[in-house]
């Protein structure tokens, strides 16, 4: 009888996570109620072209109108529809002219959530020399390059930024990379408003040389408390009030820092390393929480933390992508992705929710179609828009809607039969506000 | 006798333990039907006791094994004097048979697969872009069995490179190598004088895997060895299926170049089973035997031409150069870098849930 322990992997909470690799190819991996929380590869985006490989993305998860952008290899930003695939627009990150170097890469990509805008949006993009620029695109395919306003600067003279991120409330944003101690830029100016200053050196006089591979924020209200992910293991809390050197210094087994994400609560990190180790620690205390044990053998490129459900998602050059159960820190469940993974990101606005048939439906939600009807020619517009009035929830209820069904639906001029059905008093906000 | 009542007594003191727990009828009936059937010599707490139970149990299954054996050749010997075909023999249970399903398995129609590999960094050596220049080196001590290793080495790889270490750094020595076009840099590295991990690095930014290396069987060693010739050897690459196993067989197939000599009647093995990398290296012979009797379980009938009239071609061996396995430790995403390294796979002592699951 052969000898096995196997651990039977609980299933996940509906959700929908996308993840980029290095041939470029766009994943949609979804876990819905009715498979038992088995995430299943539902699409497959993008052709396989090694020079298209995704070196970061960014997704505006709203109800309607959700954006994707994702910067690729060959220097082009795409920006997409995240529940479609279908590309808005696609701009070259060296358009404003000076011809492009070959190993100018874009080391990070952020969408400006806030300050969104039908038909436009506005992109914070920095490559590994230091060029970072903020500037608007517009979405609908219009006949001129759509290089709206653009404003540049260079973040660093010397060195390679390898991590850039901007802060929730979307005025600061912080890079940091080898060479490059990290930076805290104050957006609406565009000015350095704070360096960080390296420890000093060790009692045997050794310097290591400053390489930071990653770096969050950690709260949305606070700009001035992040953490930093260095090549020699140590995951770095610095406040921008307090000091120039690190708050709390944290060594972390032994290979580079790759990814680090933060909580909700303000002061826990999950931080995952070159040999696949995750772990969760507390920034106050500098304490490990503990790891995430669940046979992760490569190097984890990119964390994501669930906005809603307490699920994080792991991926990276194993080829799996793996979502973990935040309390427990057990594995949810692993899903193999066949290629190197570079980033991960959720779509929080999923719902588990599947078509029912039209006897089946409640009589108190019929003046719920009567304003269907009426949205339904406004619906047919723009593929964005077909989004309206769905919701992420976080609980399932009696009646549920396929995704795919409605478009499909909507896209063969159903009749009022078919109508979606939702749970009421959600509907009535939405809907009022999208009027 | 001791033993026996032993035997016959524990199920029984076991339940008058139920009994004094003071459990249900139930479940002492329960538990009595259960221990009465699952009883091991394991449970015996007296060792001479315990180990002559055992022998005894070990002594009743080869008597049941040879039962059966000779009731399977009786029924064939029957079978065929009927002229019958002999009863269908019952496929036995391996380890490989019984390996654990694993999803990464490489699948023959996977779009997604071949396009890696016309992205992986090997590609350009396979399309024959590039032909392989290897350097072999040592690490920094000197070991009794390493220059004789290494120069059997030289012989099985066509273009490969000796250079001393010296003290060089690795990350110096990876720059040199890829200033001077090579193509893989291989670091025999040695612990106690003996040979005991292979470094392989494609270059120049390809992935690195690390080795173990063992029994290692040097040419002067192997009885009858052969001597190969300077013709580019056939490469058997048996047994990687999985995305890992499948990136390690392409790494070992960029070593060598892709247009073999057949005349030359020299190949190359790594065969891969559960993990360890079988290294061989024949030099093969086709010759016709005569044979007298047609054999039907004969294993070298694979070449067999003329079976009527008995004559058979079949291949002959002869092993020569050295004789190692290999076993995978991680594979690096870049070039050689313990302290900024960032890895595709490496194992961990978690990952062994099972004594069923392989990783190549």
């Amino acid at each position: 009888m052969p000898r096995t322990t196997t651990v039977e992997c609980p299933g996940c909470p509906p959700l929908r996570a996308l993840t980029f690799d290095a041939l470029g190819l766009i994943k949609v991996t979804e876990s819905r109620g009715n498979s038992g929380g088995i995430p299943q590869v539902v699409e497959r985006w993008g052709d396989a072209d090694s020079s298209k490989c995704v070196l970061a993305a960014s997704i505006d998860d709203r109800a309607n109108d959700p954006i994707l952008a994702v910067a690729r290899k060959n220097g082009t930003i795409e920006i997409s529809n995240p529940l479609s695939g279908d590309i808005f627009v696609s701009i070259s990150d060296f358009g404003d002219g000076d011809g492009h170097p070959e190993d100018d890469d874009i080391a990070g990509l952020h969408i400006f959530k806030k300050s969104r805008s039908v038909g436009s949006c506005s992109l914070l993009t920095c490559t590994t020399k230091g060029n970072a620029s903020l500037r608007s695109v517009d979405i609908a395919p219009t006949e001129s390059t759509n290089n709206g306003a653009s404003n540049s600067w260079k973040v660093c003279a010397a060195g390679k930024v390898l991590c850039a991120k901007v802060h929730g409330s979307e005025k600061h944003a912080l890079f940091g990379g080898k060479g490059v101690e990290v930076n805290l830029w104050d957006l609406e100016s565009s000015t350095k408003i704070w360096a960080a200053k390296p420890p000093p050196k060790n009692s045997l006089d050794i310097f290591t040389p400053t390489w930071f591979t990653s770096a969050t924020f950690l709260t949305g209200d606070d700009h001035r408390k992040f953490v930093a992910g260095t090549n020699s293991h140590q995951v770095r809390v610095y406040d921008t009030s307090a000091q120039r050197r690190p708050v709390i210094s944290f060594d972390f087994r032994e290979t580079p820092i790759k990814s680090v994400a933060e909580d909700h609560d303000g002061y826990t990190i999950y931080a995952g390393n070159g040999s696949g180790d995750l772990a969760s620690i507390d920034t106050r205390t500098g304490k490990l929480l503990g790891c995430f044990l669940g046979k992760c053998s490569g190097s984890i490129r990119s964390i994501a933390r669930h906005p809603d459900h307490p699920v994080i998602a792991s991926c990276g050059l194993d080829s799996y992508l793996r979502l973990w159960d935040v309390k427990t820190r057990e594995l949810l469940s692993a899903t193999f992705l066949k290629q190197h993974l570079t980033c991960v990101v959720f779509d929080s606005n999923f719902s588990d929710k599947e078509v029912v048939a039209p006897d089946a439906q409640h009589a108190d939600e019929i003046p719920e179609e009567v304003e269907q009807e009426a949205l339904k020619p406004a619906k047919r517009k723009k593929s964005p828009e077909e989004m309206k009035g769905k919701k992420k929830k976080s609980k399932d209820d009696g009646s549920k809607k396929s995704r795919k069904k409605s478009r499909q639906m909507e896209s063969e001029e159903c009749d009022v039969r078919n109508t979606v059905v939702f749970d009421i008093q959600h509907v009535n906000v939405k809907l009022v506000t999208s009027f | 006798m001791g033993a026996k009542r032993k035997k016959e007594d524990a199920p029984e003191m076991a339940e008058d333990a139920d009994i004094d727990d003071g459990g249900c009828r139930d479940r002492r009936n329960r538990q009595k039907v259960e221990k009465k059937e699952e009883f091991r010599p394991s449970m015996i707490k007296n060792k001479e006791k315990r180990s002559a139970a055992h022998a005894k149990l070990k002594h009743q299954k080869k008597l049941e094994k040879r039962k059966t054996k000779k009731a399977r050749e009786a029924a064939d010997k029957q079978a065929l004097e009927l002229g019958e075909e002999p009863p269908q023999r019952s496929v036995p249970r391996t380890i490989e048979n019984t390996r654990e399903a694993d999803e990464t398995v490489c699948k023959p129609d996977d779009a997604e697969l071949f396009v890696a590999n016309d992205a992986d960094e090997f590609s350009s050596i396979l399309r024959r872009e590039r032909a392989p220049k290897i350097l072999i080196t040592t690490c920094r001590f000197h070991s009794t069995r390493g220059p004789a290793f290494i120069s059997e080495l030289l012989t099985v790889i066509p273009n490969a490179h000796y250079y001393k270490r010296g003290t060089y750094d690795l990350k110096k020595i990876v720059e040199y190598a890829t200033k001077e076009d090579f193509t893989t840099l291989i670091v025999v590295h040695t612990s106690r004088r003996e040979p005991d991990a292979l470094l392989v690095t494609s270059l120049p930014s390809g992935p690195t895997a690390h080795f173990k290396l063992s029994k290692l069987v040097l040419r002067k060693e192997i009885k009858n060895h052969g001597n190969p010739t300077g013709h580019v050897p056939e490469l058997v690459l048996n047994n990687f299926t999985t995305r890992l196993g499948h990136r390690v067989g392409r790494m070992i197939q960029s070593l060598f170049p892709q247009n073999p000599d057949f005349r030359g009647r020299r190949v190359v093995t790594f065969h891969n089973q559960r993990d360890y990398i079988f290294f061989r290296h024949h030099r093969y012979i086709f010759e016709t035997k005569e044979s007298k009797q047609q054999d039907p379980k004969s294993k070298k009938g694979k070449d067999a031409e003329d079976k009527s009239t008995g004559q058979q071609v079949i291949a002959r061996l002869q092993e020569c150069g050295p004789r190692f396995v290999l076993k995978l430790k991680s594979l690096q995403h870049g070039t050689f870098d313990t302290r900024g390294g960032e890895y595709e796979w490496v194992h961990k002592p978690e990952m062994d849930t099972s004594r069923r699951r392989f990783f190549l």
